[in-house]
């Protein structure tokens, strides 16, 4: 008899990491610096999404991204593939960077919409900075366990709605759920706070 | 009972911080329990995160827009498509003008300028930092956009007068979308004494830009007004006895 396992595959690390280009070398060395188009290809998304949820300014939001890069090309001579993933030196980068502007924001008044007025309160419910570092934990993750994560923990999806939704079956968004979990509570303890703050 | 697998568990817990356990795996975790007391701690941390989670808000999903990838991709494209090293180079001016309808959050150092004295003299005694509303310190300033005044992320030298003897103020403006930044160093005026610095807009209206302490060193600190540079006609910094020194600006249009 033949049994057919419904297990998942084995999850990659949910803090994703660089991905080759599609059509390039399979491990090609760094290269020295940046090579901006693909870095935004791999992490844009990622980075746009922190900066949205942290910021709840779409336009702003992309300035910060934009920042980012900048800096990142500015700096990119001082780059160490050793020390840390490109995607983590843009995270970083940009983790200042929103700082920077939330800092910026709260010195003033701020208008909104008539019809955002009551987002914003609720959004304002939350420290900011506190959901800065929830934002970055949560953009960190790889998309799949952040999907996962954000389904069922933000959206309040059970795990048989999400899974009909996706067509990804229940253990695996289940694992993924627990692993993303798991790294965004590291992420959160061993420096979010600690660095943000180093830099108040 | 056999040690389930680390994937096993993951599920187990998953759906238990989702309440979303079914009866035969509400026993099967408990089971589990019983054998690792462990997981009670997991439970208990994870649950706490979730709910952190669930009170700070939506995640945002958000796809780069196909402008913030024209702008981003306008980053280094000279220097990439002439091979240049990344270390010690100027960008290009046409790389900048590229850049220049951004609006760069903070301007960074690259190449210091002569400071304008307006006088120095060796007296002052002060120490400390900026502080209060909208001070901060600030980083050695950089050209990042080059153009006119009023262009988006420039800089701008601007020049104050009427500073007491002993006190210097070197300063510049930065155009933004949201407002206009204030660079000051200052260096002369007493350690611990409150200035605030104004913006007076081209109708005469006033504008906190935030405030800082004098200092025994040089303070620099950058300040915030919610006024555009095209609607801005002097900058005042004024201490507890009234106006201490002011810039006027040049005119720009919008």
């Amino acid at each position: 008899m033949t049994l057919v396992t419904t297990r998942p595959a084995p999850e990659r690390s949910p803090m994703s990491t660089p991905r080759p280009a599609p059509d390039g070398p399979p491990d090609p060395a760094p290269p020295p610096g940046l090579d901006v188009p693909a870095a935004f290809d791999a992490h844009g998304s990622a980075l746009l999404g922190f900066a949205v949820t942290a910021l709840r300014d779409r336009a702003l939001a992309e300035d910060c991204v934009q920042e980012t890069f900048l800096r990142a090309w500015r700096a990119r001579a001082t780059f160490d593939a050793e020390r840390g993933s490109e995607r983590t030196w843009l995270f970083a980068i940009q983790r200042h960077v929103v700082l920077d502007a939330l800092r910026s924001r709260q010195r003033g008044p701020r208008l909104v919409e008539h019809d955002d007025a009551l987002e914003g309160v609720e959004a304002d419910v939350a420290d900011p900075l506190e959901r800065l570092h929830l934002a970055e934990g949560l953009a960190r993750l790889s998309d799949e366990h952040r999907s996962a994560v954000v389904a069922v923990h933000l959206r309040g999806l059970s795990y048989q709605e999400h899974a009909e939704a996706t067509g990804v079956p229940v253990a695996t968004l289940r694992t993924r759920v627990f692993y993303g979990l798991r790294a965004l509570r590291t992420h959160l303890d061993e420096g979010g706070p600690t660095d943000v703050r180093s830099h108040a | 009972m056999s040690d389930p697998t680390p994937d096993r568990r993951a599920e187990l817990l998953a759906a238990a911080l989702a309440d979303d356990l079914s009866p035969d795996e509400l026993a099967e975790l408990d089971r589990l329990r019983a054998a690792d007391p462990t997981i009670d701690a997991e439970l208990a941390e994870l649950g706490g995160l979730t709910e952190t989670l669930a009170a700070a808000g939506p995640w945002l999903d958000a796809s780069p827009s196909d402008e913030l990838r024209r702008r981003v991709g306008a980053i280094g494209a000279d220097d990439a498509t002439q091979g240049r090293a990344p270390a010690a180079q100027e960008a290009p001016a046409a790389q900048e003008a590229r850049l220049a309808p951004v609006t760069p959050l903070a301007p960074a150092a690259a190449r210091p300028r002569p400071r304008r004295l307006l006088t120095v003299l060796a007296a002052a005694a002060c120490l400390v930092v900026g502080a209060g509303a909208g001070a901060l310190l600030a980083a050695p300033r950089d050209a990042t956009v080059d153009g006119p005044p009023g262009t988006l992320g420039a800089v701008e030298p601007i020049e104050f007068e009427g500073a007491p003897s002993g006190v210097s103020v070197d300063a510049d403006l930065v155009a933004h979308t949201w407002g206009t930044e204030t660079v000051l160093t200052v260096d002369g005026l007493p350690a611990g004494d409150a200035f605030s610095v104004v913006v007076v807009d081209d109708e005469g209206r006033e504008h906190e830009s935030g405030a800082f302490l004098g200092s025994t060193v040089e303070v620099d600190c950058r300040l915030n007004a919610a006024v555009t540079r095209e609607h801005v006609a002097t900058i005042e910094i004024r201490g507890a006895d009234g106006e201490v020194a002011v810039a006027e600006v040049p005119r720009v249009e919008a």
